[in-house]
């Protein structure tokens, strides 16, 4: 009856000396996320301020960043929206710690892997941020230009230099961020490369006529067997 | 049927015969391919539940020129928003309505203001100026007219004689306001008789000669609410955000354009809409508060072109105003007798005291602030400090009409 008994009892004792063990390691994730999710409260608050203070809002309004969260139907403060994201990304960090203390060998691989990656997404955020402020650069100095020297499309040519300068950006990220690399490369190149092309043959099928015109200039100007003429160039 | 006097120093357009309407819509319609016209109505929920609104939609689901209808609405929930949608679906005109309370427009106002562009409160001059943004942000008009959503006699001949001035490329104007009598079984229209053409008046006498008020003075209806004008100058007017929006709006109208390019048109035979009270004892609210307005705005419009407001002109000012207003009184009495009009001679006189101190209280308030409440900027400052705000504008009103 005894060894029956001890037969039930060892894989409960079992069972209970190794949540013994693994205890310590839960309540310090349960510490971690608590603590985590407090100082990230805290810092979204304080960033907030700061943001609001150093007038982070208006800036955005002028760069063209607010109208960017509204094309995503994004309708708060752009000083709230980047807080939340550090706010956001704290609390992963904090989880990725916490489930890090369990020091189960699965999750710190997983762990592991994440912050392998962080730095490409950092890269990534990077790139966007500043290939989106240098293309709405580039696309407001061809709208300036183009609009004061006449043409009609001014708008229309603006918003393709934009298009085509965002579709690179976008690659570029998608290439940082490992994201079915090949099929990007290969989809941009086939894209941007068509678009040069036909671009290409546009201009060289419909300059063909002026093309011709300044090279029988060229050649008649520079023709050895031209009679000089008799007024003297000063 | 009316006289063909022209007054003052811009052109008056009479409503001379019959007039057909058929052909006055059908030469709109021709005149709208190339300049493109946009109705914009400021309104409030509580006018979708009077007697007016329905008979406004009624009327306008027949007009066929109008390429955009742009409602901006004030004071009214998500739900009122639904309903208001449902409401001006007979339309057949492409209906854009501006949700003043909704949380995007809220943004696009927060936005204008922590940039240094406040829009004031809410009221007729704030869902106007903003109605005006998003006309030009859509880019889709040349012309703009407007109509308050509280007319109960409204017809669409209202509208098609409102918009023909500026829509007709071949007259010039720049701007046109709608006048008609406001006469039911009696003289209605306080402010415009008893007020501002007796102030204005008065001020010519003692200030002499001075354009803004030969301007005013030319007006039948300066506190008309019926207006129309070229896209253009919704980009370059600045508008009051208190009830010196019309008198305001002249005086813009005034420093930006030529005479010439002003006029005035006879929209009405009957016009009747929602009555203010008096209010004599409180200056914060009804006509006594519009007087005070109306009164600052023709003091600050004058000063900023020169005039000299000293504490001697004002006495002088409403002395000469009480005298001016006793004599107008005079004549619109005989005025309502001959044609067997009610006329409550002592109702009037008590308003012209109301109105002496209202000119009083908004000469004190006028010395104490001269430049009072800053008037909206223009739609050119606007997108000079936040150059995507049209965008932004056009983004909240899409959204929120899908």
């Amino acid at each position: 009856m005894m060894e029956f008994l001890e037969m039930m009892f060892e894989p409960l004792q079992e069972v209970f000396a190794k949540f013994n063990a693994f205890l310590p390691n839960l309540l310090a994730m349960l510490v971690i996320l608590a603590v985590g999710i407090v100082f990230a409260r805290m810092l979204r608050k304080l960033l907030l301020k700061f943001l609001t203070t150093v007038g982070f809002d208006s800036w955005s309004d002028r760069m063209g960043f607010t109208t960017l969260l509204r094309k995503g139907d994004l309708w708060m403060k752009p000083a709230a929206v980047l807080a939340s994201l550090v706010f956001w990304l704290l609390i992963i960090l904090t989880l990725m710690v916490g489930l890090s203390a369990l020091d189960v060998d699965a999750i710190d691989e997983l762990v592991g892997q994440f912050f392998n990656y962080l730095p490409r997404m950092f890269s990534a955020a990077v790139i966007l941020l500043l290939g989106y402020v240098v293309a709405s650069f580039i696309s407001r100095a061809v709208l300036i230009t183009a609009a004061n020297g006449g043409h009609h499309y001014a708008k229309l040519f603006a918003e393709a230099v934009r298009a085509l300068l965002m579709l690179m950006i976008l690659a570029m990220v998608m290439e940082q961020l490992q994201i079915a690399t090949n099929i990007v490369l290969a989809a941009f190149s086939i894209l941007f490369g068509g678009i040069v092309i036909a671009l290409a043959i546009a201009f060289g099928v419909g300059g063909i006529g002026t093309a011709r015109r300044i090279i029988e200039k060229e050649f008649a100007d520079d023709s050895p067997d031209k009679e000089p003429d008799d007024i003297e160039h000063l | 049927m009316s006289d063909f006097y022209q007054t003052g120093i811009i052109t008056t357009l009479h409503q001379l015969g019959k007039p057909s309407l058929e052909r006055l819509e059908s030469e709109l319609l021709g005149f709208s391919k190339t300049r493109p016209i946009a109705l914009v109505l400021p309104a409030l929920y509580s006018e979708f539940e009077g007697p007016a609104m329905p008979g406004i939609v009624q009327e306008l689901s027949k007009v066929k020129y109008l390429s955009e209808v742009v409602l901006a609405l004030d004071q009214a929930s998500e739900d009122d928003f639904k309903r208001v949608r449902e409401f001006m679906a007979p339309i057949q005109a492409d209906v854009k309505i501006i949700h003043n309370k909704g949380k995007r427009i809220g943004e696009v106002y927060e936005t204008l203001k922590r940039n240094g562009l406040d829009a004031g409160p809410q009221g007729k001059g704030r869902s106007a100026w903003m109605a005006y943004g998003y006309v030009l942000a859509r880019g889709k008009s040349d012309v703009i007219a407007l109509h308050d959503c509280d007319i109960v006699t409204y017809s669409r001949e209202l509208l098609a004689r409102l918009c023909y001035p500026i829509a007709n490329p071949n007259l010039n104007y720049a701007f046109c306001k709608g006048y008609y009598s406001r006469v039911t079984s009696k003289m209605n229209g306080r402010v415009t008789r008893l007020l501002v053409t007796p102030l204005v008046r008065s001020l010519q006498q003692l200030t002499g000669q001075h354009g803004f008020l030969d301007f005013l003075d030319s007006f039948r209806y300066s506190l008309a609410g019926e207006f129309s004008m070229s896209a253009d100058m919704a980009r370059i007017n600045r508008i009051p955000s208190d009830w010196g929006l019309e008198v305001g709006s002249l005086a813009e109208v005034y420093r930006n354009y030529s005479p010439r390019r002003v006029c005035q048109v006879d929209i009405a035979t009957t016009y009747e809409h929602k009555h203010q009270q008096l209010s004599a004892d409180d200056a914060e609210k009804g006509l006594m508060k519009m007087a005070v307005d109306i009164c600052k705005s023709i003091f600050r419009t004058l000063a900023s072109d020169g005039a000299v407001f000293s504490e001697g002109l004002f006495r002088s000012l409403i002395v000469t105003y009480l005298r001016q207003a006793e004599d107008t009184l005079m004549k619109y009495e005989a005025d309502a007798m001959i044609n067997g009009l009610a006329f409550d001679r002592h109702e009037e006189a008590k308003a012209v005291e109301a109105f002496t101190r209202a000119i009083a209280m908004a000469a004190q308030m006028f010395v104490e602030n001269p430049m009072g409440n800053p008037l909206i900027p223009n739609w050119n400052r606007v997108t000079a400090a936040i150059p995507d705000i049209f965008e932004m504008l056009r983004l909240a009103v899409e959204e929120d009409n899908k």
